[in-house]
């Protein structure tokens, strides 16, 4: 067992139909990877990352799936763009974030923090119908969902005072463009889900 | 020179003193901002973390509405407007046209210059020490924003200068603020914006000078909270680069909005005798 512990992985003799699929979805050649580790090293929320960047894409090459779509990583990532303009190969992890929380959501994976995703989902549905998003409304809507009555109370109370949370904002007259891409994006959804 | 302008939905909104300043300082330099009509959301960081093709399609449809202004260059001042606004820009050259997208920052820095904008100064801040804080989305990903350095900014230290500000050299720059996490998950914001507090306080600023609306709210609306997890207290005012710039044109206070900031700036500026 020992001498099995000392020798190295040979991660290009491991298949992944995951590292296929970004390469083929996202023209993105994990293979470049040299686990440098600078994207990690910037990341500055990889000190509460269950995977941190370097990992995320060593675990592409293992074909680990599951972990990576059920990992915590997914919903706390800032999409900063420090990880790619590190990464001596340019591999641009913040885009495979993206595709790994589209693809996690569309596969019926549980969110492991539903409230991010339902931040996300509330504020897009402002966009479905006004085209634009108003702060104070969605707030709202976010802390009767959640159940956090009190949350924010008294910083909303005093944002509201300083006019920074006005109730009523611009809306897209031609909202017949807006719709038909939420539209299609429900479409889609709902084909692949 | 004419410009088409994309405020974005927080400058309706959180953000309204950023869109004021804004436009009244680029009037005083000569920019005649034009609002792109029926402009949508960009869909943010919302958008892009739920479906690729519904960001992109939010953007085309802006993108196509500037080209129909027949304008050479938009200007936005939400970074994360600008970079969703820039990447569409990318694909569109690729199949033709697209007219230039930049950063209100930027646009100040690149296309006006130093000192055209010094020589407007009538009231120089004199002894005000300022942190430029940039955040992520001004300068990165640095393919798709192409403008200044991705880490190491100084457009704005340099802007900020020619007003008369000192700035000082700090590690945060361009660190993230916790960005779109604000209320479904603080804790981030808490721990990130006090990071970037805690540098800008280590450096020995006054105030920091920021160019993104998340940037500011996040560091301005949840700094008591900062404080209070911390134990320290810093009370940095938070200002809009064209907030100080409006204050250096010779704009009263009110115009420039700086009452809606919840830390306090005027105590700083009486102090500094600025106001």
């Amino acid at each position: 067992m020992d001498t099995d512990f000392y020798t190295p992985m040979r991660l290009d003799e491991v298949e992944s139909p995951l590292q296929d699929e970004v390469e083929k979805a996202l023209g993105i050649d994990i293979e470049t990877c040299m686990e440098c580790g600078k994207c990690s090293g910037g990341c500055s929320n990889a000190h509460i990352f269950d995977f941190t960047p370097r990992k995320v894409v060593q675990l592409i090459r293992l074909g680990a799936e599951e972990t990576l779509l059920t990992m915590d990583a997914l919903w706390v990532c800032l999409s900063c763009q420090l990880c790619v303009d590190r990464c001596p190969s340019g591999i641009d992890i913040p885009r495979i974030m993206d595709y790994l929380r589209e693809k996690a959501l569309r596969e019926g994976y549980r969110p492991s923090r539903p409230a991010v995703v339902l931040f996300y989902e509330l504020m897009c549905s402002c966009v479905e119908r006004r085209g634009r998003v108003s702060e104070a409304p969605l707030m709202l809507r976010f802390n009767v969902l959640t159940g956090q009555y009190l949350k924010d109370l008294t910083l909303g109370i005093r944002m509201f005072l300083k006019g920074k949370l006005p109730l009523t904002a611009g809306k897209v007259k031609k909202m017949d463009e807006v719709r038909t891409l939420f539209v299609s994006w429900h479409r889609r959804s709902v084909k692949r889900g | 020179m004419i410009v088409a302008y994309y405020p974005g939905c927080s400058l309706e909104g959180v953000a309204r003193e950023y869109d004021r300043s804004a436009r009244l300082v680029c009037e005083r330099l000569g920019f005649g901002l034009q609002e792109v009509p029926d402009w949508n959301c960009c869909g943010a960081t919302a958008a892009h973390s739920l479906d690729h093709e519904l960001t992109r399609g939010l953007s085309a449809r802006n993108l196509a509405t500037v080209g129909r202004m027949n304008l050479a260059t938009v200007t936005t001042p939400c970074p994360g407007c600008s970079i969703r606004l820039k990447g569409a820009a990318m694909e569109a050259k690729k199949e033709g046209g697209a007219p230039e997208v930049m950063h209100l920052l930027q646009l100040l820095t690149e296309a006006a210059g130093t000192e055209k904008i010094a020589s407007s100064v009538i009231k120089p801040l004199g002894g005000l020490r300022l942190a430029a804080y940039y955040g992520c989305l001004v300068t990165r990903p640095r393919a798709v924003a192409r403008f200044d350095d991705p880490e190491q900014p100084r457009s704005m230290d340099r802007l900020l200068q020619a007003l008369g500000a000192e700035t000082v050299d700090w590690s945060h720059k361009a660190e993230c603020c916790g960005g779109a996490f604000a209320a479904s998950e603080t804790s981030i914001v808490v721990d990130l914006g006090g990071q970037v507090l805690e540098a800008a306080h280590q450096a020995g600023a006054e105030a920091l000078a920021v160019a993104c609306p998340m940037c500011q709210v996040n560091i301005d609306t949840r700094q008591r909270e900062v404080e209070s997890t911390r134990g320290v207290r810093y009370d940095l005012p938070v200002f809009y680069f064209t907030q100080l710039m409006g204050l250096a044109y010779g704009f009263t206070h009110r115009a420039m909005g700086l009452k809606r900031l919840l830390v306090n700036p005027l105590p700083l500026l009486k102090r500094k005798g600025i106001l």
